[in-house]
């Protein structure tokens, strides 16, 4: 099963031992890590994306698309606004990543909000990661020894959003564990 | 549940491989200036490596892991030709001669991994028999 996963962690340092442990799992051949990323929603329902310093125009992008997977992964409706939101979030290295008003329709913009809340309260942190697994039960089993809870989502039915064929998330993952200094081992 | 890692350690390999052209192309993007082409030269070479140790891997694959790896190939091509054009490029168009590198490189990664994760899936199936 090649699918996208989300695992919601109460912070961001806990997120960070989860996406080690995926990349271990990866190293033990139980699973194919084909890239990650962590998310966090700041005490002001802004997300946050932490990136490697890089072009501003190559950090944007990852907000893009990065944006635009969370919106799919908050479910059925989450996926009718992910295009709209992944287009409105941006990143900068370690920045900040917000809705930006010019780019979306505000009633849009507040089921975005609404959406992404639903997978990622206030305070919390997602691992985001693009996997291939033959049972859910490596990733599930290890991720709630951290405190971390698992949603998935089908690549496959992904495909199926009008958006995808602009935003291919997979891109914007990182391919390789990345861990920004403050949160490494 | 693990496979047996040995039988998937080339493709492990390259996969690593393509993961450090990555991350080379990353890190050179956020350079500035002349440093940035002197990478981009050895960028050029790496993924010239990592597209020969992918053909060299092919014949040895199951049949979705062979699809992967071409795929893998012609991406690491491309990642060679966007690279030389970046180092003749400047201004705009330098920038999106980096960008389209990076992309190349990131869905090398990519094909690379998804045919990893066929040959485990194939390995996994022959262990459970």
């Amino acid at each position: 099963m090649h699918n996208y996963i989300a695992v919601i962690f109460d912070d961001t340092g806990k997120a960070y031992k989860g996406l080690h442990a995926l990349w271990e799992l990866d190293g033990y051949g139980d699973i194919t890590v084909h890239g990650t990323t962590v998310v966090h929603r700041d005490d002001w329902g802004q997300f946050q994306i932490d990136t490697k310093e890089t072009h501003p125009a190559l950090a944007t992008a990852v907000g893009v698309g990065v944006g635009a997977l969370l919106g799919a992964l908050a479910g059925p409706a989450g996926a009718a606004v992910g295009a709209a939101g992944g287009a409105a979030i941006g990143a900068g290295a370690g920045g900040v990543v917000g809705l930006t008003t010019d780019l979306v329709r505000g009633d849009t913009r507040e089921q975005a909000r609404d959406e992404t809340a639903f997978v990622l309260g206030i305070g919390q942190a997602a691992v985001i990661a693009d996997v291939s697994e033959e049972s859910t039960a490596p990733i599930d089993s290890r991720m709630s020894e951290l405190g971390g809870t698992v949603r998935r989502r089908a690549v496959s039915t992904l495909r199926d959003d009008a958006w995808y064929g602009e935003y291919v998330p997979s891109r914007y993952l990182y391919p390789y564990e990345y861990i920004p200094p403050p949160y490494a081992p | 549940m693990s496979v047996n890692m040995n039988t998937s350690k080339d493709l492990a390999q390259i996969r690593a491989a393509a993961q450090q052209l990555h991350g080379a192309i990353s890190d050179a993007a956020a350079k500035r200036g002349g440093a940035i082409k002197a990478d981009l030269e050895a960028v050029g070479q790496k993924a010239k490596a990592v597209a020969e140790s992918a053909k060299a891997s092919i014949a040895a694959q199951n049949e979705a892991a062979q699809k992967r790896l071409k795929e893998a190939v012609a991406d690491l091509e491309a990642v060679q030709k966007h690279a030389a054009e970046a180092m003749k490029n400047s201004g705009q168009a330098f920038q999106a001669s980096i960008r389209e590198t990076l992309l190349d490189a990131r869905a090398s990664v990519q094909k690379v991994s998804e045919a990893l994760a066929a040959k485990r899936s194939a390995e996994s199936t022959k262990t459970r028999k």
